[in-house]
């Protein structure tokens, strides 16, 4: 625009401009106008909107980056094995732990009576705030406690000693202290660490020994003897408890309920036998203080000397500190061990979310979008649609209860299994349940995300095909959905991502805080939908803010959430993978 | 619609406000194919289509010329039912396909689909391979075996003159064409359930000059073996490849004829305006 054009804006015109012309009149010189490359006022120039936007994005960006980056480091953190310190106090009192964390804080008026001056003065000095440390130390059964708070002032000398080990139990937590016994074959034997590995393992084998006779061969047995209790009953309701036929079933039954009775003593007598031999290889544990404690060797899962570790063997038991994370079952109330139940039941419960999800969603999008007859009603529905999904997760977790455990469960329990009455079989929370409603909570999302898929097929596309003389149906079926897929697929991540991620729902529809056992078990018909589960997120909750110590509970938060993390990355992600393999197919369909 | 308005408030209707349809078409020697007899199209309450009445030439091209919103393309999908999928659609009067009328009742739209072949606009492959492409019409009728496919993909690509750039990539993806062939390719899916009628809507406009002679070309070919109807934009496409052409102007048919009377000596003064590009 050339400057005289400028001069030709009327004054009802964009002011801005016409600011501008005015601006461009006063600087004209006697030998023609000087020409400006720039001039606008801030108004109209966009750079403070594009800080202010930019700003905005690095804000989000540094919020999600330093939120990942906590989680991942104090989950990564965790497993790392810690030195353990020996602390003489001031009052003469020897404790033994591992650091965790400390900080500043004000001792009150009662701690500071009893310092001496000089402390006194030194805290007063600091503003009246003096450091403390909290160390884990361990040995609940015989303190009644895990941790214990140590201000620097109190302390009178920290030292690292080598003898002092880390034990990892089966039950009460970890102990922190010496081994001064070994016990094998009820004789006292020399402690050296080839010894005390080569014991420990074969403690363990013994152990896992145990734990599979009963879990699995005797856990068996019980539920088929359970079973024929079930059919006895089944019988005596169904024929009459007097008449022939039920007489005889019971009898059948009966029979059957004896052999097996039979191979659970033997079971029963190997896992005693193995049991028997197990307690003649004991250990003997001391804390700092001298107090002992006598265990079976098999009853601990991993010790090591903190403080002597070279780097190769930190690495190793951080990775099989991992390793029983991902592939164990939990212990101490979830605060230790793994949290395999849970992965399970995360993905079991997400994967059954989504067979229930997908046909439901884009059959219901397939209606709405190109058979309905769009009016006042498919507005009404589709509106309606939306609004689900702002409802509160609770709600439908109060609705899959009533609905879904109570009233449908319910019903199949009477009709289906009215021999195992009063106690409910689907008539309470399970992981049917828990993914019906989380198909339901998700299938708002499902159905939009479809719909749009759909309406964004050309119409030429679909002329063609019909065209061709394919029928509608025909249409939908080789061009519509293939094309649509790639959208389809970003509504089921969408969904997956909301229902992986969902907890409040779930606490009143089948997440139980320990599940001891899976949904998919080697026990016929193997795939068990009735049962509660555990789930991550509810695990979360639960070490961390439900357990009778969430102090040794905050660990297993920040690793939890990493494995959530982690799962629902690598869900979503295979499902993306997948879409963008649609997506190059139908790439470069219109011009 | 706001000419129509205006043409009816200033100059008085004649009789039945209908102007008759001048009628000088070429025969064809083979009857016709198409017979559309007073047929009338609304959607919703706008009448699209006014007393339509002319009747196509079997094995002639047929080329429908007229300004933008004349109702060209409408007449053309209605032949094959494809304004069906329009809401709120209505029609009456008759189009007849040997004898028998497409509107009437029982009638099987796909079915009647399968003798009307059709060419769009924008070329509209879909996302499969050439072959694909080309056998879908068959393979929706649940035609799986394949010496029958392949011997319909190499007549079809064969007529529709792509046959030699094809036959090597038969089974690559049908997007990676150029747009010319993308046309011709939906000239031999078209072609490839073996209709009486091919319907063409603009098939070159959105082509450059050279796809467009080869596409014009190929109708030059084709001629004879199908009855073509082809809507265009372009007069002189309509004088190069057409045998009769039928003038449209505001929902009516005003001159049906054979294309070299129509474009030299008119019979009547508004598709002679059209013609010589007075208006339009």
């Amino acid at each position: 625009m050339s400057v005289s054009q400028e001069h030709d804006i009327p004054a009802s015109g964009v002011t801005g401009l016409a600011g501008i012309a005015a601006r461009e009149a006063t600087q004209q010189t006697p030998r023609g106008r000087r020409v400006r490359r720039f001039s606008a006022d801030l108004s109209a120039v966009g750079e403070p909107a594009l800080w202010a936007f930019g700003g905005a994005l690095a804000l989000g960006i540094i919020l999600i980056a330093g939120f990942l980056a906590m989680i991942a480091w104090n989950g990564f953190a965790t497993f790392w094995p810690k030195p353990v310190e020996r602390v003489e106090l001031t009052s003469g009192e020897v404790l033994a732990g591992v650091p965790t964390r400390g900080g500043p804080y004000r001792p009150g008026a009662a701690v500071l009576d009893q310092l001496d001056a000089e402390t006194r003065a030194a805290i007063a000095a600091n503003d009246g705030f003096a450091h403390r440390t909290l160390y884990q130390t361990a040995n609940f059964d015989l303190y009644g406690d895990d941790f214990r708070w140590v201000s620097d002032f109190e302390v009178a000398g920290i030292t690292r000693p080598d003898d002092f080990f880390y034990i990892e139990r089966q039950q009460w937590g970890v102990f922190i202290g010496r081994i001064v016994g070994l016990e094998v074959d009820g004789a006292a034997v020399e402690i050296t660490p080839d010894r005390l590995a080569r014991e420990h393992r074969a403690a363990r084998q013994r152990f896992a020994a145990i734990r599979g006779l009963e879990r699995g061969d005797i856990g068996r047995i019980n539920a088929l003897i359970e079973r024929e209790r079930l059919a006895i009953r089944r019988a005596e309701i169904r024929l009459g408890e007097e008449s022939p036929e039920a007489q005889a079933s019971i009898a059948e039954s009966q029979a059957r309920i004896a052999e097996l009775q039979a191979e659970f003593e033997t079971l029963q007598a190997r896992a005693s036998a193995i049991r028997a031999e197990d307690r003649t290889t004991r250990i003997t544990l001391e804390e700092v203080n001298g107090r002992q404690v006598e265990t079976e060797f098999s009853q601990i899962v991993r010790f090591f000397p903190a403080n002597t570790l070279s780097l190769t063997e930190k690495i190793g038991i951080y990775l099989s500190r991992w390793w029983e994370f991902v592939s164990a079952e939990p212990r101490e109330a979830n605060t230790q061990g793994g949290v395999l139940p849970a992965i399970f039941g995360t993905v079991a419960m997400t994967l059954l979310m989504v067979v229930f999800v997908a046909p439901f969603g884009v059959i219901t999008a397939l209606y709405l979008r190109e058979y309905a007859k769009q009016g006042r009603l498919t507005s009404i529905i589709r509106i309606s649609v939306n609004n689900l999904a702002g409802v509160p997760s609770i709600v439908y977790g109060v609705f899959g209860l009533g609905f879904f455990a109570y009233a449908m469960g319910g019903t199949i329990d009477q009709v289906f299994f009215p021999e195992a009455l009063p106690n409910p079989t689907f008539g309470k929370g399970g992981i049917l349940w828990a993914s019906l409603t989380l198909a339901l909570l998700t299938v708002p999302v499902v159905i939009v995300a479809t719909e749009e898929a759909l309406s964004a097929v050309p119409r030429s596309m679909r002329e063609g095909s019909l065209a061709c003389g394919a029928s509608k149906w025909q249409t939908i079926r080789y061009i519509v959905l293939p094309k649509a897929m790639p959208g389809i697929m970003t509504g089921m991540i969408l969904a997956m991502a909301r229902g992986a991620g969902e907890v409040a729902p779930l606490m009143l529809v089948g997440v139980v805080k320990l599940a001891p056992a899976l949904p998919v078990d080697g026990i016929a018909p193997f795939i068990h939908l009735d049962r509660s589960f555990m789930h991550l997120g509810f695990h979360i909750f639960d070490v961390g803010f439900q357990s009778r110590n969430s102090e040794a509970g905050i660990p297993m938060v920040f690793v939890t959430t990493v494995l959530l993390l982690t799962l629902i990355i690598t869900m979503n992600a295979s499902a993306i993978y997948i879409r963008n393999r649609l997506k190059r197919k139908y790439a470069s369909g219109e011009f | 619609m706001a000419t129509a308005q205006t043409t009816a408030q200033t100059t008085p209707p004649r009789s039945d406000g209908i102007e008759p349809t001048v009628y000088h078409p070429r025969e064809g020697g083979q009857g016709s194919a198409l017979d559309i007899r007073n047929f009338n199209l609304w959607y919703g309450e706008t009448q699209a289509l006014h007393d339509t009445t002319i009747d196509v030439q079997k094995g002639l091209v047929t080329a429908l010329i007229g300004p933008s919103g004349c109702g060209k393309s409408t007449l053309l999908r209605s032949l094959n039912r494809m304004n069906d999928l329009v809401d709120g659609l209505r029609v009456s009067g008759e189009v007849k396909v040997d004898g028998f009328d497409i509107y009437g009742p029982g009638v099987d739209v796909i079915a009647l689909r399968k003798r009307m072949g059709m060419v769009f606009q924008k070329p509209n492959p879909f996302a499969m391979s050439i072959y694909d492409n080309v056998t879908y019409p068959l393979r929706v009728d649940g035609i799986t075996k394949k010496s029958i496919l392949d011997d319909t993909v190499e007549r079809a690509l064969r007529a529709a003159a792509l046959w030699d750039e094809a036959r090597d990539r038969l089974y690559t993806s049908a997007l990676g064409m150029s747009g010319g062939q993308q046309q011709r390719l939906c000239i031999a899916r078209a072609v490839a359930s073996d209709p009486e009628v091919l319907l063409m809507d603009e098939p070159c406009s959105a082509l450059d000059p050279i796809a467009t002679a080869k596409i014009e070309n190929l109708i030059a070919d084709l001629r004879g073996q199908y009855s073509i109807v082809i809507v265009t934009h372009s007069m002189s496409q309509a004088a190069r490849v057409s045998d009769n052409t039928a003038f449209m102007y505001l929902g009516r048919i005003i001159e049906y004829g054979a294309t070299d009377t129509v474009f030299t000596t008119p019979k009547v003064a508004r598709t002679n305006d059209y013609v010589t590009g007075r208006f339009g």
